[in-house]
C-alpha cells in the first residue's frame, strides 16, 4: 500500500531544504506571482529550480501554489509563468481557478493538478466536477469530518489532501473578504490581514472575538492513515525554521511509528507535548470529529504566545574537539538542561557544561542571537547542520 | 440591462411593476436571507405572478449528507419556469450536468468571480449569468462585461456581505461571555469606525457591512457595457420599494434620467471597490 505523503510548507530555499532533511515527503511553496502569501519571501524561478532538484535528489516533490482568485490583470503573463515553472521542474500546482486548471491540463497533461482549499470543497459531487476537469487531488475545506472525508474518498477514488497542523480560517476558505473590507487587502490574492483575529467593540458588552484556536490533529494521524488519505498537510509557509523542523519531524515520527505499530500511547502523549511547545496558540480539532462549537475559539483577540525554547541552529560538531558549532537563536547559560535533535530524528539531552564564543572565549551566557558560539559535546551521534537545540529547562 | 431584486418580504405584490426579476432564497440552501421559500411557495409565486422572471438563491455550502435531497430538490426546480438558480456550491454544476437539468445556473461564488477568463470558463461549462463580485472595480466589471460571453449580473445596491464561517459566532461570543442575546449583533471595527452586522442562522454565520453599497451612480456605465442585470438586495435598505421602481424606470429609459442619480445620492457615498483598487503586497 502506498504510504502517506507528509507536506510541508516551505517560505524560502532554506526552510525547503530543511523540511525535506527533517522527513517532508513533499513541500509546497509560493512563486512570486499568484500565491496567496504574497507577503512571504517566496521563491524566484531560480530558486524554484534549486528547490526542484534538491528535492528530486531526495526522491521528494516540490508543489506550486498558484492560488490566488485571478483578477483580469493576474491572467497577464500566467501561460508564460506556467511553462517557466513547469520548466523548473515542479510536480504540481495547487490551484484555485478553475480556467487555470483546465489550461494547465490541455498544455501539460504530466503536471499534476491540486485543488487548493480556497475552493472550500465539502463534498463528493464537487470532487466529481473536478475530478472530470482532470484534477489529480483535491485539498479539503477545512470543514468536514473524518466521517465525510471517508466518504469522498471511497466515493470518488480520487486523492485527497487534509490539513492536519497549523492556523485556521474562521470563514470558509474563499468565503471572506473582511480584510478586503476592513484594511482594503486582498485575501483572495495573498494579502490576508487576519481580520478573524482582531476585536469587535460591542457597546456595553465584551469585544466581539472569532478567532480559531490553531488546528492539531496528531492524534488522528491513524485515522486518517486508515481511510486513505493522500497527503497529510502541515500550515505554515511563513513559519520559522526551527517550528518546521520540530512539527515535521514530530509528524514524521507520528506516520512512521504508526506504520511500524510503535506508536505506543506513552510516545504519543511526549510527541504531542513537542508539538505544545511550539504551538502559539491553543489548539483543536476543530471538525473532524464534531461540529466545531465555543471550545475551538479563543476570546482574547490576537492572542499569540512567543516561544523561546529555539535555542540555536547547528553549522557543525567537530566530533575531535567535541564541539558543536551554532548560530543563536535565544539567550541560555551554563548549567540549563537542553536537547540538541537532528534532522534524522536523533536526540542528545545534556547539562550544559561549556559555552564558548566565536574567538573561543569562555562564556557562561549565550546572549546575542544570531551571533556564532560553541558548546562542549561529546557524543557518537552524527550531528549535521541545520540540528537545533531547544530548551529543556532553566 | 434589467433590474434583479433580492425579496425581504413574501409579499411579492410589493414588488410588481417594480423590477423585471425577483431573487428568492430556497429554504435550507440560502444564507443571509430575510425570507426564504419553498419549492410550494416558489411554485404559488409562478402562479400568481407569471410576469416577473424568477431567479432561486442556493448558495450554501453542501455537505455530503445533503446531496440526495440536493438532488431531489434541483429535479423539482426542473419542473418549474425558472429563469436560474444562483450557485455558490459546484456540486449544483455537477448535478446540473449529470441530470441534464433545463434551468441556467448562475456562477455566484461571492468573491471569486473576478475574471473575464474564468468566467468563460463556466460559460462553456453550460453556465448562462455570473454574479460579479463586490470587491472588484467598475473598470474590470466593465472589462467582463465586454469581454466574457457569460451574461454578467452587479450587485449595486445592498448591505454587502463580506464572509460566511460554519461556525456559530454569535452564540459562541454569548457562551464564552455567559450572556445572552439575538442571532444578529451588531459589533464596530475600531480602526475604520464601521459597523458591521454578525448574523448566525442555521447553517454558520455571515458578515455584512452595515452600510449601503451604492451603486446607483454607475448604472449608466454597466447599461453601456451591456450587463444583462443589476442586482438589489432589499435587505437594510430603507424605502427600498420606491428605490427599485426608480431604478426600473431609470434604466428602462436608458440610464440618462440624471435626476434619479441625484435623488439617490441620499443612500450614501459607499461605492465599496467600484473605484477603489484592492492591495495585497504590503511590503517590499
Amino acid at each position: 500500500m502506498k504510504r502517506i505523503e507528509l507536506l510541508s510548507p516551505a517560505g524560502d530555499i532554506e526552510r525547503l531544504k530543511v523540511t525535506l532533511l527533517y522527513g517532508a515527503d513533499a513541500v509546497y511553496i509560493g512563486g512570486e506571482k499568484y500565491g496567496l502569501r504574497a507577503n512571504a519571501t517566496n521563491f524566484s524561478l531560480e530558486q524554484i529550480k534549486e528547490g526542484c532538484s534538491f528535492a528530486h535528489n531526495l526522491g521528494k516533490k516540490v508543489y506550486l501554489t498558484l492560488n490566488i482568485v485571478f483578477h483580469n490583470e493576474d491572467m497577464d503573463g500566467v501561460e508564460d509563468y506556467i511553462a517557466s515553472v513547469v520548466d523548473a521542474g515542479i510536480d504540481a500546482f495547487i490551484v484555485s481557478d478553475p480556467f487555470i486548471i483546465s489550461y494547465i491540463k490541455k498544455n501539460f497533461p504530466k503536471v499534476e493538478v491540486h485543488l487548493s482549499t480556497q475552493d472550500s470543497t465539502t463534498n463528493y459531487k464537487a470532487v466529481e466536477y473536478f475530478q472530470k476537469q482532470g484534477v489529480d487531488r483535491v485539498v479539503l475545506a477545512r470543514e468536514v469530518s473524518l466521517k465525510e472525508i471517508k466518504e469522498i474518498i471511497d466515493k470518488t477514488g480520487i486523492d485527497i489532501e487534509v490539513f492536519i497542523h497549523g492556523a485556521m480560517c474562521t470563514c470558509y476558505s474563499g468565503r471572506c473578504a473582511l480584510s478586503n473590507y476592513v484594511t482594503n487587502r486582498d485575501a483572495n490574492r495573498g494579502g490576508c490581514a487576519q481580520v478573524c483575529r482582531f476585536s469587535f467593540e460591542v457597546p456595553g458588552k465584551k469585544d466581539f472575538t472569532f478567532a480559531t484556536k490553531d488546528n492539531n490533529l496528531a492524534r488522528y494521524i491513524g485515522n486518517l492513515i486508515d481511510i486513505h488519505v493522500t497527503s497529510l498537510k502541515v500550515e505554515g509557509r511563513m513559519r520559522s525554521l526551527y517550528y518546521l523542523a520540530t512539527v515535521i519531524g514530530t509528524y514524521r515520527e507520528i506516520i512512521d511509528r504508526y506504520y511500524n505499530h510503535t506508536l505506543t500511547e506513552d510516545i504519543l502523549s511526549v510527541l504531542e507535548e513537542r508539538l505544545a511547545r511550539v504551538a502559539n496558540r491553543a489548539v483543536s480539532t476543530h471538525y473532524l470529529l464534531k461540529e466545531a462549537d465555543a471550545t475551538d475559539q479563543y476570546y482574547t483577540g490576537r492572542n499569540e504566545a512567543s516561544n523561546q525554547d529555539y535555542l540555536g541552529q547547528v553549522i557543525s560538531y567537530d566530533s575531535e574537539k567535541k564541539l558543536v558549532k551554532f548560530y543563536e537563536r535565544n539567550y541560555f547559560k551554563v548549567g540549563d538542561t537542553v536537547e540538541l535533535f537532528t534532522p534524522k530524528g536523533d536526540r542528545v539531552s545534556i547539562v550544559v557544561s561549556k559555552l564558548f564564543d566565536e574567538d573561543m572565549n569562555s562564556l557562561d551566557v549565550a546572549r546575542h542571537p544570531d551571533n556564532i558560539y560553541y558548546l562542549s559535546l561529546d557524543t557518537d551521534i552524527a550531528i549535521p547542520s541545520y540540528s537545533m537545540i531547544r530548551l529543556l529547562h532553566h | 440591462m434589467k433590474v434583479l431584486v433580492e425579496v425581504a418580504s413574501k409579499d411579492i405584490s410589493n414588488y410588481v411593476g417594480k423590477c423585471d426579476a425577483l431573487l428568492l432564497g430556497l429554504d435550507n440552501y440560502s444564507v443571509l436571507n430575510t425570507v426564504s421559500f419553498s419549492i410550494d411557495e416558489i411554485r404559488r409565486v409562478i402562479l400568481d405572478y407569471p410576469e416577473i422572471c424568477i431567479f432561486v438563491k442556493m448558495d450554501k455550502n453542501i455537505f455530503n449528507d445533503e446531496i440526495e435531497d440536493l438532488k431531489k430538490i434541483l429535479l423539482e426546480l426542473n419542473q418549474l419556469p425558472i429563469m436560474g438558480v444562483f450557485f455558490y456550491d459546484i456540486s449544483i454544476l455537477e448535478l446540473k450536468q449529470e441530470l441534464s437539468l433545463s434551468f441556467d445556473l448562475v456562477w455566484s461564488q461571492t468573491h471569486m468571480v473576478t475574471n473575464y477568463r474564468t468566467c468563460d470558463y463556466y460559460f462553456n461549462q453550460g453556465v448562462q449569468y455570473a454574479l460579479l463580485s463586490k470587491e472588484i472595480t467598475l473598470d474590470e466589471i466593465v472589462d467582463i462585461c465586454k469581454k466574457s460571453s457569460i451574461k454578467s449580473i452587479v450587485e449595486v445596491v445592498s448591505l454587502p456581505s463580506v464572509g460566511y464561517s460554519r461556525r456559530k459566532l454569535v452564540h459562541n461570543y454569548y457562551e464564552d461571555s455567559n450572556t445572552s442575546g439575538n442571532d444578529t449583533l451588531s459589533v464596530l471595527e475600531k480602526i475604520t469606525k464601521k459597523h458591521y452586522l454578525v448574523k448566525e442562522e442555521s447553517a454558520g454565520t455571515g458578515f455584512i457591512l452595515d452600510e449601503a453599497l451604492n451603486g446607483t451612480s454607475i448604472l449608466s456605465t454597466l447599461y453601456e457595457a451591456g450587463c444583462n442585470y443589476i442586482l438589489l438586495r432589499e435587505y437594510g435598505i430603507s424605502s427600498f420599494l420606491e428605490l427599485a421602481s426608480d431604478t426600473m424606470n431609470y434604466v428602462h429609459g436608458g440610464c440618462v434620467d440624471n435626476s434619479y442619480v441625484e435623488k439617490y445620492k441620499k443612500l450614501g457615498d459607499s461605492t465599496g471597490f467600484f473605484f477603489k483598487k484592492t492591495i495585497y503586497r504590503v511590503k517590499k
